[in-house]
């Protein structure tokens, strides 16, 4: 039997009333008197259901509706229409033991206190989440030396890396093991390493509580690493919710060709194969990359291999990062 | 979820404990702020002083009266008065309160006890404050025979929370403005003339006495002060205990609708 899901969404509305000045000093004089307000639709009627242990990436533009989204799970926003359920509570009640279950980790705020060590946030939220002592000896043990980061958990937040930061704003959300798990850019503004580091991470969390994690990310690296589910918001609107493959399947429209020539070949005579993305040559190396349509890449592959002196030939699918730019951008939803 | 041995208070304990953690860091800027305090009182005194030099009585206090009255307003004024909250309105604008919504604590607990800690602290220094202060102007004490400390507490206790609710008015603006710095600085300079500080209230004229008792600022230390220097009568007692209780129920049930609708107006992150 599948588990039944531990959050629902129905129907879910978030509108804002934003205020909107008219440009120059005199447009300041007249918002004194007056103001125009315009509703923006910041989530627009999307409904979901997340079951125990998925980790599903919210995939969107700036202003998509992501955070927005996760903000109204988490019991912070009240929402204009609709019903939401996390772990059977309405989370705008925010009912202590419904807090006392999920985390909400901003990559843009913190909730560390910034003028005084981590530890002391530690301290304070096994005081709040009312952890006890040894759970709270054990949890901190293992999450301080998963994320290596014993050396400065008595040094003032202020004074840490960026990295730094992240990785005791995370041990400071986890310390209640929370069931679930809201992580709004967790790897923003982080090198490569650390990125992939904070990844390991929360894969880890993931496998050892069974925990359920909704995830936004600029960065397709973590979603793709980490999430199998991805839900594809634009304009407040849901516009996929599905396996991350599906996305190749139902979006991209082309395969890329990879080709390796064993002598120079035209621009002009490329061209009549399909769209040429890329075309160079490298000492005595002769390289193009072409763009096909899907159904004719086969056979497009093997004209090239009759007409032109092909060395090399490689058929793939376009990354997805590529196809979900080209989604928002051709407003192809 | 293992069961709580938590006694309920803890969490405030330690968010009491932390926030002097946090206002030691910054000890230049409380040494300014008390710094700025203790300068108040000290005008305050001195143009009372300067007053005094030539004449015996002024608006019906003797000299001795009128110190002991001021002295004794600064140093009340100091404890009732708070500036922990002056923050909040940015916080709930910036969205960084957010960090205290998600959690299980009780907000406004949470901010009564960083306002204890900042009041704690505060009094500390005002015992200090006032021992330099009893030495420059050595005001003579004359307490009346009759004493009402157990009404003098609780009004002190009642003055602390219309504060307190106030300064959390002012904090809501957040929902909706970055600009809750006007409001509160219009507020603390009436607070200044109305609540007795730099003057006692009974010296106004009657008119302008009868305006200033509609607002909550004479229950913030005038009143306070005129209960221990035993210049109200017995009968005033009651309707004034019930005038503050009144205003800090009225307040308590307007910061619960604007609470409730700031909330439904956050959007968690600046607007």
């Amino acid at each position: 039997m599948s588990p039944q899901p531990i959050i629902q969404v129905k129907n879910l509305r978030r509108h804002f009333k934003v205020y909107q000045k008219q440009p120059g000093l005199m447009g300041s004089i007249k918002s004194l008197f007056k103001r125009k307000y315009k509703t923006v639709k910041a989530v627009d009627n999307i409904s979901f259901e997340i079951k125990r242990g998925e980790v599903v990436g919210f995939i969107g533009q700036n202003g998509a509706g992501k955070t927005t989204t996760l903000k109204v799970l988490s019991g912070l926003l009240f929402p204009t229409a609709g019903e939401v359920s996390v772990l059977g509570f309405d989370p705008w009640d925010r009912k202590p033991e419904f807090q006392k279950q999920f985390s909400l980790i901003m990559g843009q705020k913190n909730q560390l206190w910034w003028d005084l060590p981590a530890m002391e946030t530690f301290l304070l939220n096994k005081a709040i989440y009312e952890v006890p002592n040894d759970q709270f000896e054990q949890s901190l043990n293992k999450l301080v030396d998963l994320l290596q980061v014993r050396d400065i958990l008595n040094i003032q937040v202020r004074k840490l890396s960026l990295g730094q930061r992240m990785k005791c704003e995370l041990i400071a959300a986890l310390l209640h093991n929370p069931q679930v798990l809201f992580l709004d850019e967790p790897t923003i503004g982080l090198d490569v390493v650390m990125q992939k580091a904070l990844r390991d991470f929360i894969k880890a969390y993931n496998q050892e509580f069974n925990a359920t994690i909704i995830l936004t990310s600029h960065y397709m690296d973590d979603v793709k690493e980490l999430c199998e589910r991805a839900i594809i918001i634009d304009k407040g609107k849901l516009i996929f919710d599905g396996k991350l493959h599906n996305i190749i399947d139902k979006y991209a429209r082309n395969k890329i060709l990879s080709l390796v020539f064993s002598q120079a070949v035209t621009k002009q005579k490329l061209e009549k194969f399909g769209q040429v993305k890329e075309h160079k040559q490298n000492g005595s190396a002769y390289t193009a990359t072409l763009l096909v349509p899907r159904k004719k890449a086969a056979a497009v592959a093997s004209d090239l291999l009759k007409e032109l002196p092909v060395e090399d030939l490689n058929i793939e699918e376009p990354p997805i990062e590529a196809i979900i730019r080209e989604v928002f951008q051709s407003g192809n939803v | 979820m293992a069961m709580s041995k938590y006694p309920k208070l803890f969490k405030y304990i330690i968010v009491l404990q932390q926030y002097w953690q946090n206002l030691f860091v910054y000890r230049m800027s409380f040494v300014v702020w008390r710094l700025r305090q203790f300068l108040s009182s000290f005008t305050a005194l001195s143009v009372w002083s300067v007053v005094f030099a030539n004449q015996k009585t002024a608006f019906g206090y003797a000299q001795d009266e009128m110190i002991t009255y001021i002295f004794l307003v600064t140093v009340l004024y100091n404890i009732i008065l708070s500036s922990s909250l002056n923050a909040l309105s940015g916080e709930i604008y910036s969205g960084s309160m957010s960090t205290k919504l998600v959690k299980p604590i009780n907000v406004f607990l949470s901010l009564g006890f960083q306002d204890l800690a900042h009041k704690i602290l505060n009094f500390g220094f005002v015992i200090l404050e006032s021992l330099i202060l009893y030495f420059i102007f050595k005001p003579s004490f004359i307490f009346p025979n009759q004493s009402y400390e157990l009404i003098f507490i609780a009004w002190v206790a009642l003055a602390a929370l219309i504060c307190f609710i106030i300064n959390l008015l002012f904090g809501s603006i957040g929902f909706w403005s970055p600009d809750s710095w006007g409001p509160r600085f219009l507020f603390y300079i009436f607070l200044d003339f109305t609540a007795g500080k730099l003057y006692p209230l009974d010296i106004l004229p009657n008119i302008i006495q009868k305006i200033v008792y509609l607002t909550p600022f004479p229950y913030m230390s005038y009143v306070q002060i005129q209960l221990l220097l035993g210049r109200l009568q017995p009968n005033q007692i009651l309707p004034i205990t019930l005038t503050m209780l009144a205003w800090t129920v009225g307040l308590i049930l307007i910061f619960k609708l604007v609470w409730q609708k700031g909330l439904k107006n956050y959007t968690a992150m600046g607007q």
